[in-house]
């Protein structure tokens, strides 16, 4: 036997050990850890709301196996881009539940939810959104694997128009872009305001692409509306709104929508914030809240925002009901997620809590959503809490 | 009058950024024959140019942008020698690197979208944000400075194209390739000119509109079809015919917006109908190209 050929059987032998050892440590990962499946979306147009909530996500994660982990066992989140796309979205939720995980988080676009739960309804794997906010998510399809944390649309609208009926207002202006989303909200509004007795007196769209809203703006200035609300969610679009605001000299209270309540507005529309009201689930002042905000700050250096909150407390809620279920099978974990009560998260206002009561699995506050105001370019103070 | 007045400025300094990108298209397709689509995505990378260098490394404008510029020449000048000059050189044909340039649109966003993140970026506008008013006409700082800038662009452009010897032998291609190569002239170096100086154009229009949207990456397809439904109204033919093209899109659609009595979500679609309508109509556009001189 040649110095070569030795060398390249003892190479070969340590070669089969290795893989033999990766072999055994992947199953040894499998079997001692508790799986988590995230379907998010990675390149389609959720990213920019996705990715902030996956980061909560796996920050959460992260806070759990450094504190021992759940039932003695740390926990894996597996990973699965569904690009916003429903179809994929569907094979990303059999891809999960194939490799045996406990639970799965979408935080994708609402259609995909809707779609990966013919899988999760299937496999009776459950199945959560922290962050999708489509009315429907938990009524057209009667998955009871399927819960929806994030507050509805319909909350989010009617928390602002608490707020607008608050303060008298008969003549108001709907903007909105052309998204789908930001064509159902202006709907909600629209209805919302009808039904309030609040005469719509001008209602404009800013095309996905525009590179101006002076016309629409000029439209809603010579309406005289007594406030203007913001419908849309494509934020360079909600920037132009707000350009055209200012360099018209418009005064009309402004209204966002959740939307505005992303912190990168005050990087992309300096100087254009000032006195700009939104409807927001977080509250700083909240001591779940603040805690969340000195973890994250201390563990990552950033600052969080509520996008992070809603992949915290969906990954927390799993944890809980893993928890108290005492084991990851799939029924009594059903069981546990459906009976959590009074959960106080780090998202929604001071006194919200979690809860699926009487078999809904919805479990957002209704009166857990603020209205926040712009102080400069900072975020600033609630202004009205909930429903009333 | 006020409104009307407000809307011109504001319909000039679209149809600027319009024509800037149609130009873009022009460079290209004149000498070449290859639609790039991928103009709109050179726009979006220029307008991250313009993060990198003026709000985050806070570098002057006025060094910034022709930084910025430059940064696009030598993004272009890759392009053509990466996607279109090995597909030139094999015979392929014209569709080749249409598709190619393509699937290169697909590589500049996803690149982006890695590199930055999928939240907006902030650019700072030329002059800041403040608004100007010459007696009863009145805009935004940064739409006197999208016209002013656009002006001199497209004045420089023409003065190349008429009263230079490099212009006239990109004007000669486009007239003959054949008979350009007979005389002498490079084919390959005209192409990778073209490649280059319609990158920086993209990416100065890409950065001037950057300060009114700030810089994200999905932005570069609806400035790829603003930018090609003016060339096609334009033409193709004259570097004139760019900017025409790009201030009838911008006038009609910000006038139907303003003044037409239909509701806003149709208004949206009158550019496209616009499109449609010249290409069945006036495939050329309105300003022919020269024919050759004797």
């Amino acid at each position: 036997m040649t110095i070569f050929s030795r060398a390249l059987g003892v190479s070969l032998t340590r070669l089969s050990l290795g893989l033999a050892l990766a072999a055994t440590a992947a199953v040894g990962t499998a079997q001692n850890s508790v799986r988590i499946g995230m379907i998010t979306d990675r390149v389609g147009p959720a990213k920019p709301y996705a990715e902030p909530v996956a980061v909560g996500a796996a920050f959460a994660v992260k806070q759990i196996n450094a504190q021992g982990g759940l039932l003695g066992r740390q926990i894996e989140l597996l990973t699965e881009d569904d690009q916003g796309r429903p179809d994929v979205s569907a094979t990303a939720a059999r891809k999960l539940s194939d490799q045996g995980v406990a639970f799965i988080l979408s935080v994708s676009l609402t259609p995909a939810t809707q779609q990966a739960q013919s899988v999760t309804l299937e496999t009776k794997t459950p199945h959560m959104t922290p962050s999708n906010s489509g009315d429907t998510l938990t009524t057209q399809i009667d998955n009871p694997n399927f819960w929806q944390t994030g507050p509805l649309g319909s909350t989010q609208i009617a928390t602002l128009l608490a707020y607008a009926r608050s303060k008298n207002f008969k003549r108001v202006a709907l903007i909105t872009d052309n998204s789908d989303l930001g064509q159902l909200i202006n709907r909600f509004f629209k209805a919302g305001l009808e039904k309030a007795g609040i005469q719509v007196v001008a209602e404009e769209v800013i095309p996905r692409g525009a590179n101006t809203a002076e016309p629409q703006m000029q439209k809603i200035r010579a309406a005289n509306p007594e406030a203007l609300f913001m419908a849309g969610v494509l934020t360079p679009e909600n920037v132009l709104i707000l350009r055209a605001y200012r360099q018209l000299g418009l005064k009309t209270p402004v209204l966002g929508n959740y939307n505005l309540s992303v912190p990168q507005y005050t990087a992309v529309a300096k100087g254009l914030l000032d006195g700009v009201v939104f409807v927001d689930a977080f509250d700083p002042a909240k001591a779940e809240t603040a805690r969340f905000i000195e973890s994250y700050r201390k563990d990552t250096g950033n600052e969080p925002y509520n996008l992070m909150g809603y992949g915290y407390d969906g990954v927390m809620m799993v944890a809980d009901a893993i928890r108290r279920a005492g084991s990851t099978d799939k029924q009594k974990v059903r069981e546990a997620m459906q009976a959590t009560t009074g959960y106080v998260g780090v998202m929604g206002g001071v006194g919200a809590t979690y809860q699926f009561r009487d078999g809904k699995r919805t479990g957002f506050d209704p009166n857990g959503m603020v209205v926040r105001v712009y102080e400069g370019d900072r975020q600033g103070r609630v202004v009205h809490v909930g429903l009333k | 009058m006020r409104d009307l007045l407000e809307l011109t400025v504001s319909a000039l300094a679209s149809g600027c950024i319009y024509g800037l990108l149609a130009l873009a298209y022009l460079l290209m397709t004149r000498p070449t024959g290859i639609i790039n689509f991928a103009v709109g995505e050179w726009g979006m990378v220029g307008a991250f140019g313009g993060f990198v260098l003026l709000s985050a490394l806070e570098v002057p404008y006025a060094l910034g942008l022709p930084l910025v510029v430059l940064v696009m020449a030598a993004v272009g000048w890759g392009t053509e020698r990466l996607t279109v000059r090995p597909l030139v050189e094999r015979g392929a044909p014209v569709l080749a690197p249409i598709l190619a340039l393509l699937g290169m649109l697909v590589v500049f966003r996803e690149i982006v979208s890695v590199g930055f993140g999928p939240d907006p970026r902030p650019v700072p506008g030329a002059l800041g944000f403040g608004r100007l008013e010459l007696g009863l006409i009145a805009g935004s700082y940064q739409s006197f400075f999208i016209i002013g800038s656009t002006a001199l662009v497209f004045v420089g452009i023409w003065w190349f194209f008429e009263r230079t010897l490099t212009g006239r032998s990109f004007e000669a291609v486009a007239i003959d390739r054949r008979a350009a190569a007979l005389m002498g002239i490079n084919l390959a170096r005209v192409t990778a000119m073209a490649f280059a100086a319609g990158a920086m154009v993209a990416g100065f229009a890409g950065v001037l509109v950057a300060a009114n949207v700030s810089a994200h990456f999905m932005m570069g397809l609806p400035l790829a079809i603003q930018g090609f439904t003016a060339l096609v109204i334009g033409g193709v033919g004259r570097v004139e015919g760019a900017l025409l093209g790009g201030l009838i899109l911008a006038f009609t659609e910000q006038f139907i917006v303003r003044y037409a009595p239909i509701p806003a979500g149709l208004a949206m679609g009158v550019p496209l109908v616009l499109l449609i309508l010249f290409l069945l109509i006036r495939p050329t556009g309105l300003l022919k190209a020269r024919e050759a001189r004797a």
